[in-house]
C-alpha cells in the first residue's frame, strides 16, 4: 500500500523508507513521481517550505528568550530585605539538605560539620552557589561542583541562616565598581591571593591534598563572599582588613585579567616555565628532531 | 694534508680536463675520494627534473611572500594593547602573525636549501682520510729539540734566584688583578644580617615601632577577624620595602593556643600572633595560610609550619622555626592599635655559616 | 656520467695569462693575490661531514645560539638595566600606575609599546629554551655513543663547560626583567649563596652589593648575561667547532666504515646547502614558537616585591632540577658545628649535588678510560647496546635527572592529577633512591637482549615472513640469510659493530639500499634507467670506464680495510 507521502518534509533521508524499500536501491527517478509512490516535490517548493519553517522556528526562540528575560525575576542579585517566608523557606531546605551535618541548631555536629551560628549569609551564598554545599562526603578538600540550589533557593537559605545568628552579608550592586586603579587591585591581588591561588587565578595545592581552587568559574559575588568568610582553609579578610572598596578593587583585577586576551599568542595555561619546557620539548624538540630524521634520510 | 702529491698532473694537464675530472683531482690531492657521484637528472628538461625545480622555487617564494606579508603586517597592523572593550581585540594577532610569518619565511628558506640538495644537486657519497698517523719521527724529534733548547736559553734551571723571584712576581701577578678588579665588590656582613628594620632605637619609639599595612595604615586589633591573616611591616622609613620586614600577623580562634618556645611566650597579644614571613629555608615568603589546620606553607620548596607550635616546621626542608615577633599595643586617640615591641630574637630568613 | 657543459669551455683554448674571467673567479683571484688561498679553500670545500642525523643535534644548539645573539642584541637596545623605582605609564592599564623597578618598566615597554619588541622578546626566551634542551640531548648522543672517548675528550671537557655556562646565561637572561617570579629565583639563589661554609654572607653581599636585594643586582646580572657570559661561550664553541674540523667527524659502523676514514658529503655545495637550510629551519620554529605561544608573561607576574610570592614558582625548566633537589632534599641542617657555626640545608642540594654532577661529567671520560683500560684512538662510534654498562649508567642518570625535575614542579603536578603535595614530596624521595638502579638493570638487560638479537639475526637471517609447509607437515619460516652459510646452515659473518638489517626491505648497504627516501621508497623508473644507459654509452667509453676502474680499486682498497678490522 502506497501513500503519498513527501519525504522531503522530513527534512532528512530516512534510512528506513517510509514504503518500507531501501531508499538506497531507489533508482534516479523523474521528479513527478516514483514507483514506490513517494511524491518527490519539486525544488524551489521545497525550499520555500524550509525557509519558512526555519523563520517561524527563529521567532519562537527569539520570543520565547524574550518572554523570559522580560518576566523571570533577576537572578543572583540578592535584596538586603529578607522576608519571613524566605527564612521559612530557607528552613525547609535546610533541614532537608543540611541538617545532618549542621545540626538541628546549626550548632554543628562533631566529626561531620561546623557550627553555622554568625557565618552569615554570604558564607551560606558561597559554599552553596559553587556547589561545595552540600557536601556528598567528608574529605580534605570541598571542590566546585554544580550548585544543587537556584538562585532562589540560595537567598532563602540565607535568610535563614542570617536570621539564626547574623554574620556578614552578601553584598549587592556592581562588585567591580572601585576607585582604586587595576594597579592597585593588582597590587592587592599579589599580597593576599596570588600566594595560593597565583599570579593568574590557576589555583594551587596545599599541604596534604588540600586546594586553593582555579579561580576561573567565580563569579564576582563568588570572589567577594570568599574574601569575607574565608571557606575552609581560606583565610578570613574582613572588611576592616581589606576594605569593601579594596575587595572590588582585587575583583575587578580578577576578572580583568580573565576577560583580556593574551598579547603573545596562546597563553598555554598562564601558569608558567613548567609548560613552556613542556612545549620546548614537546613541540620544539620533537619537531626539530622529526625534522633532521628526514633530512639526514637518504634521498 | 700531504695526500698523493706524486700523482697530482701539472697545470697543462688539468687545463685540458673537464671542470669535473679536475674537481675530483683536487679532492683526491687532498685525500678526499668522491666514490659515488651521479647527476639526479642525467636527461635534462625532464618533466620530472622541471616539477623538482618547481617545488624548490616555490619554497623561495613561499619565503619571498611571507617576507612581504611580514612587512606588511609589522607596519600596518594594530598592536596597541585594550582592555576587553575599551579598543580593539586585533593586538592579540599581531605577534602570532609576526612569528608565524617570519617562521614561514625562514621555513621557506631552510626547506627549499634542504630540497635543493636532496632534489636538484647531484648524489654523491665521499671517503676523506683521516690523516691520523701520529707526527713522523723527525718532526716529533725537532719539536723536542726546540722546547727543549729553549728553555735551555731561558736559564731557568741553573738561575735559582731567577726561578724563586719569578715564582714570586707570578704570584702577585695571579692575585693583583685579582683584587683590584673584584676587591671592591666585597662588602662585610657584619651582623646586618641577624637584624631587621623592627629593631630600632628605643628612645625614637618609645611605645614600639608601628605595624602598618602596605599601604601605611596602622594596624588595630578589630581589623582581624579569627582566622584572618595580613601582611605587616614595621612603619619606619624603607620599612615596606625591605626584603626581611614582611610578618604575618594572624589571628587565631579563641579556643586555639600556641605552644611557645622558651622566652617566647609573652611575644603574642590576645589571640594575635606574627611571625617573619620569609621562610627559613630558602626565603620566599611563607604565607600560604590554611586557617583552619593553621599551616603556612611555603610555595617555593613546600615546608610546612604549625602556627600553635610557635611556626616550628613539621614537613619539607626547612629546619627551623619562622622567628616571632614580640607584639605590643599603643593606644592612640582612643583606639588600640599594633606595635613591635622588639626585633626578632633570632635572624630571619635563611641560615648562614655564622648565624647567631 | 655528467652534463656536457662543461665539455665546452674544457675544449675551448685559455689564454697565456689565464685570467679568470667569472664573478667567482676575479674574487678568488683577488684573495689569492693576498691571502694566498687556493690550497686552503678547497681543502676545506672539500672536507667530508658524515650526515646520520643523530649528527645534527649539536647543529640546533648552535643555530639557536646565533638566534640568541641575533634576538638579544636587539633588546639591548630597549632594556634598561637600573633599579630604581618609576611607575609605570605605559599601555598596559593593569599595571599602570604601580611601583616597579626601571627594568621591569622597559620590559613591559618592550613587550606593549615597542613594534614586533614582544615577538623578538619571545623568540629570544625560546631560543634559550631551545639552546639547553638541544644541548642536553646532542651530550646524550655522544654519551651513549662513546664520542667523547680519545681523541675527543678535550672536546667533551668544552661541551659540559658550555652546558653549565649556559644554564648560568639563561638564568642571568631571565632575572633581568626583575619581574615577581624570577625575584623570588634570586631570592633562592641568595640562600643558596649564604648556604656555603665560611665564606657564604661574604659572597651573597659581594654579588647583591649588601643585602638582598639592593640595587645593583640586575645591572651586574646584566653584563654577565650580554658581555662575560655570552664572549666566553663564543670562545668556547668556536673552539669545539674547530676541534671537530681537525679532528673530523666520527661516524657509526657500517659498510665501508674505517678508523681511518669519513664517509659522507662534500661541504660545497652539498652539505653546506643542508646545513644553511636546517638553519633557517631551526630559526623558523623558534620564530613560530617566538609567534604562537606565549612565554615569561612578566605582566602577569607584577614587579618584584620581597613580600609577595605566587604560587606554582618555577624556575625555567633547565633549573628545575636544582629545584627538584631542594624540595625533596630532607631537612637536614648541621648546627653548633665546631661549637657555634651552621651549614643550613639548602647547601647540599644546591652547591654539593651540582657539583659533583658536573665533575662526574666532567671526569667521566677518564673515568671510562681507566676502568676499560683502553687507550686506542676511536673515531668510530659504538652502539648504545654493545656498551652496556655505560648505556646503562647513563640510563640511570637520566632517570635520577627525570626524577628531580618531575619534583621541581611537583605543586603542578599535584594539583593536576590530585595528589597530595606530601605524597609527591615522598614520592619523589623514594623514586629517587630506587628508580635509578632499577633502570640500570632494566636498561642492562635491554642492551644484552638486542645484543643477542643482533647475533642471532647474523646466524640465522632475516624473518622474510613466507610460511612454508614442509611434506611432513611442519611449519617454518623462510629465512634470508645475511651471507655466506656453512653446512648447517648458520651465517658465518661476524658482528661488525654495525647495525644489522632486520627487516627484507632492510638488506643491501649504503646507496644500494633498496629503502631509500623519508615518506616513500624512493624507486627508479625502468624508462629512466635505460635512458642513463643510453647516456652512459654515448660518452666516451673509454673514459667513462677508466674512472669506473679508478673507484671500483678504490672500494675494493676500503673493503679491505674493513675486513681487517672485523677480523
Amino acid at each position: 500500500m502506497t501513500e503519498d507521502f513527501d519525504v522531503d518534509e522530513l527534512g532528512f533521508n530516512p534510512a528506513i523508507s517510509a514504503t518500507g524499500a531501501d531508499p538506497q536501491e531507489a533508482p534516479q527517478r523523474d521528479r513527478a513521481s516514483s514507483s514506490l509512490g513517494v511524491r518527490r516535490r519539486p525544488r524551489r517548493a521545497v525550499w520555500r517550505r524550509r525557509f519558512a519553517s526555519g523563520v517561524v522556528l527563529l521567532i519562537a526562540l527569539i520570543g520565547m528568550g524574550g518572554a523570559y528575560a522580560l518576566f523571570a525575576s533577576s537572578s543572583g542579585a540578592n535584596t538586603a530585605t529578607s522576608t519571613a517566608a524566605d527564612v521559612a523557606a530557607g528552613q525547609q531546605l535546610y533541614e532537608t539538605s543540611c541538617i545532618t551535618c549542621h545540626g538541628n541548631n546549626l550548632q554543628g555536629v562533631n566529626q561531620r560539620g561546623p557550627s553555622l551560628i554568625g557565618v552569615g549569609g554570604a558564607a551560606v551564598y558561597f559554599q552553596v552557589s559553587t556547589g561545595r554545599m552540600p557536601a556528598p562526603g567528608q574529605g580534605a578538600e570541598m571542590t566546585r561542583k554544580e550548585a544543587k540550589f537556584t538562585d532562589e533557593q540560595i537567598s532563602q537559605l540565607e535568610a535563614f541562616v542570617q536570621a539564626h545568628g547574623g554574620g556578614p552579608e552578601t553584598p549587592t550592586g556592581n562588585l567591580r565598581d572601585t576607585t582604586l586603579s587595576l594597579g592597585q587591585g593588582g597590587d592587592l591581588f599579589r599580597l593576599n591571593c596570588a600566594s595560593c591561588h597565583g599570579f593568574s587565578g590557576a589555583g594551587a595545592p596545599l599541604s596534604a591534598g588540600k586546594l586553593a581552587p582555579t579561580l576561573k568559574h567565580a563569579s564576582d559575588t563568588q570572589l567577594f563572599t570568599a574574601m569575607l568568610t574565608g571557606p575552609e582553609n581560606m583565610p578570613v579578610f574582613n572588611d576592616n582588613q581589606l576594605t569593601p572598596n579594596e575587595k572590588r578593587a582585587i575583583i575587578d583585577y580578577i576578572q580583568t585579567l580573565k576577560e583580556s586576551n593574551d598579547p603573545g599568542g596562546s597563553g598555554i595555561g598562564r601558569i608558567g616555565p613548567v609548560s613552556e619546557g613542556l612545549v620546548i620539548w614537546v613541540a620544539g624538540i620533537g619537531a626539530i628532531v622529526l625534522i633532521i630524521m628526514w633530512i639526514g634520510a637518504k634521498s | 694534508m700531504t695526500h698523493s702529491t706524486a700523482n697530482v698532473p701539472g697545470p697543462d694537464e688539468l687545463r685540458e680536463m673537464s671542470p669535473e675530472e679536475a674537481m675530483l683531482v683536487g679532492a683526491e690531492s687532498g685525500g678526499v675520494h668522491v666514490v659515488h657521484r651521479r647527476e639526479r637528472y642525467p636527461i635534462p628538461g625532464t618533466k620530472a627534473e622541471k616539477r623538482a625545480e618547481r617545488g624548490v622555487s616555490f619554497m623561495f617564494g613561499l619565503a619571498a611572500l611571507a617576507g612581504v606579508a611580514f612587512i606588511v603586517v609589522f607596519v600596518a597592523w594594530p598592536y596597541v594593547y585594550h582592555l576587553p572593550g575599551e579598543g580593539s581585540q586585533r593586538f592579540r594577532f599581531y605577534t602570532p602573525l609576526l612569528g608565524g610569518l617570519l617562521g614561514l619565511m625562514l621555513l621557506g628558506l631552510g626547506f627549499g636549501a634542504v630540497l635543493w640538495a636532496k632534489w636538484l644537486m647531484p648524489e654523491e657519497e665521499a671517503v676523506e682520510e683521516r690523516d691520523d698517523e701520529p707526527s713522523p719521527d723527525e718532526e716529533k724529534l725537532m719539536t723536542a729539540a726546540t722546547l727543549s733548547v729553549g728553555f735551555e736559553d731561558t736559564g731557568l734551571q741553573r738561575r735559582r734566584m731567577l726561578v724563586g723571584s719569578l715564582a714570586l712576581a707570578g704570584g702577585a701577578l695571579a692575585t693583583v688583578p685579582l683584587v683590584a678588579l673584584v676587591g671592591a665588590l666585597i662588602k662585610k656582613p657584619g651582623n646586618q644580617l641577624a637584624h631587621t628594620l623592627w629593631g630600632q632605637p628605643p628612645e625614637k619609639y618609645p611605645n614600639g615601632v608601628p605595624v602598618i599595612y602596605s599601604d601605611g595604615r596602622r594596624v588595630s586589633p578589630n581589623d582581624i577577624q579569627a582566622g584572618g591573616l595580613a601582611t605587616v611591616f614595621p612603619g619606619v622609613p624603607g620599612g615596606i620595602t625591605s626584603a626581611n620586614t614582611p610578618t604575618l600577623l594572624i589571628r587565631l580562634r579563641p579556643n586555639q593556643s600556641v605552644k611557645s618556645r622558651k622566652g617566647q611566650a609573652d611575644f603574642g597579644w590576645g589571640d594575635f600572633v606574627a611571625f617573619s614571613k620569609i621562610c627559613t629555608h630558602a626565603g620566599c615568603p611563607a604565607s600560604l595560610y590554611e586557617q583552619q589546620t593553621t599551616r603556612l606553607l611555603c610555595p617555593c620548596h613546600q615546608s610546612q609550619f604549625e602556627v600553635l607550635q610557635d611556626a616550628k616546621p613539621v614537613f619539607g626542608p626547612a629546619t627551623r622555626p619562622l622567628p616571632k615577633l614580640p607584639l605590643g599595643i599603643e593606644v592612640v586617640d582612643g583606639t588600640q592599635y599594633f606595635v613591635g615591641r622588639h626585633d626578632f630574637v633570632e635572624p630571619i630568613g635563611p641560615a648562614y655559616w655564622e648565624r647567631p | 656520467m655528467t652534463a656536457t657543459r662543461e665539455r665546452e669551455t674544457a675544449s675551448e683554448p685559455r689564454s697565456r695569462r689565464n685570467q679568470p674571467r667569472t664573478l667567482l673567479g676575479k674574487t678568488g683571484e683577488w684573495f689569492e693575490e693576498r691571502l694566498k688561498v687556493a690550497r686552503p679553500t678547497r681543502h676545506y670545500l672539500n672536507k667530508v661531514f658524515p650526515d646520520h642525523w643523530s649528527f645534527m643535534m649539536g647543529e640546533i644548539a648552535l643555530y639557536s645560539f646565533i638566534v640568541l645573539l641575533l634576538t638579544g642584541t636587539f633588546l639591548t637596545f630597549f632594556f634598561d638595566a637600573a633599579m630604581g623605582e618609576v611607575r609605570y605609564n605605559g599601555s598596559y592599564q593593569p599595571l599602570q600606575g604601580v611601583e616597579m623597578s626601571q627594568a621591569y618598566a622597559s620590559t613591559l615597554h618592550i613587550s606593549f609599546d615597542v613594534r614586533g619588541g614582544l615577538v623578538i622578546r619571545q623568540i629570544h626566551h625560546w631560543a634559550a629554551l631551545m639552546f639547553i634542551a638541544a644541548m642536553l640531548i646532542h651530550m646524550g648522543r655522544i654519551f651513549f655513543t662513546g664520542a667523547f672517548r680519545k681523541p675527543r675528550e678535550l672536546n667533551w671537557i668544552i661541551g659540559v663547560s658550555l652546558i653549565v655556562l649556559g644554564v648560568i646565561e639563561g638564568f642571568a637572561g631571565y632575572s633581568l626583567p626583575d619581574d615577581l617570579l624570577s625575584g623570588t629565583g634570586l631570592r633562592i639563589a641568595d640562600a643558596i649563596m649564604l648556604s656555603i661554609p665560611i665564606i657564604g654572607s661574604w659572597v651573597s653581599f659581594a654579588v647583591f652589593d649588601g643585602e638582598f636585594p639592593g640595587t645593583a643586582i640586575v645591572g651586574r646580572l646584566y653584563i654577565v648575561h650580554v658581555l662575560l657570559i655570552p664572549a666566553i661561550l663564543l670562545a668556547l664553541i668556536t673552539v669545539h667547532l674547530a676541534l671537530i674540523v681537525r679532528q673530523k667527524h666520527t661516524q657509526f659502523p657500517g659498510a665501508g666504515r674505517t678508523e681511518s676514514s669519513v664517509s659522507g658529503e662534500r661541504v660545497y655545495p652539498i652539505y653546506a646547502a643542508k646545513a644553511g637550510g636546517f638553519f633557517f629551519i631551526v630559526f623558523g620554529v623558534l620564530a613560530a614558537l617566538g609567534g604562537f605561544a606565549q612565554i615569561n608573561p612578566i605582566w602577569l607576574f607584577g614587579p618584584y616585591n620581597p613580600a609577595q610570592v605566587s604560587s606554582g614558582s618555577q624556575p625555567d625548566w633547565y633549573m628545575a632540577m636544582l629545584d627538584g633537589s631542594t624540595r625533596l632534599f630532607p631537612s637536614w641542617e648541621i648546627h653548633g658545628l665546631f661549637g657555634r657555626y651552621t651549614v643550613p640545608a639548602v647547601f647540599w642540594p644546591t652547591v654539593v649535588l651540582p657539583t659533583i654532577l658536573i665533575g662526574l661529567a666532567l671526569a667521566y671520560p677518564f673515568i671510562e678510560a681507566r676502568l676499560t683500560k683502553d687507550r686506542a684512538k676511536h673515531h668510530l662510534l659504538q652502539r648504545p647496546r654493545d656498551v652496556p654498562v655505560r648505556t646503562s649508567l647513563g640510563a640511570m642518570a637520566l632517570t635520577f635527572c627525570i626524577v628531580l625535575f618531575i619534583s621541581g614542579g611537583n605543586d603542578l603536578v599535584a594539583s593536576a592529577f590530585d595528589i597530595s603535595l606530601n605524597a609527591m614530596t615522598w614520592g619523589g624521595r623514594v623514586a629517587l633512591i630506587i628508580l635509578p638502579p632499577l633502570a640500570y638493570v632494566l636498561t642492562y638487560r635491554i642492551c644484552l637482549g638486542l645484543q643477542r638479537h643482533d647475533r642471532e639475526v647474523l646466524e640465522h637471517g632475516v624473518e622474510t615472513g613466507i610460511i612454508r609447509r614442509l611434506p611432513t607437515g611442519e611449519f617454518i619460516e623462510v629465512h634470508q640469510p645475511l651471507g655466506p652459510v656453512d653446512d648447517h646452515g648458520h651465517g658465518e659473518l661476524n658482528y661488525a659493530g654495525a647495525s644489522v638489517p632486520k627487516r627484507m626491505n632492510q638488506l643491501g648497504t649504503g646507496a644500494l639500499r633498496h629503502a631509500r627516501g623519508f615518506f616513500r621508497p624512493v624507486v627508479e623508473k625502468p624508462e629512466i634507467a635505460e635512458k642513463l644507459a643510453e647516456v652512459e654509452e654515448s660518452e666516451e667509453a673509454s673514459d667513462a670506464a677508466e674512472r669506473r676502474d679508478k673507484i671500483a680499486v678504490e672500494l675494493e682498497e676500503v673493503e679491505a680495510e674493513r675486513r681487517q678490522l672485523t677480523d
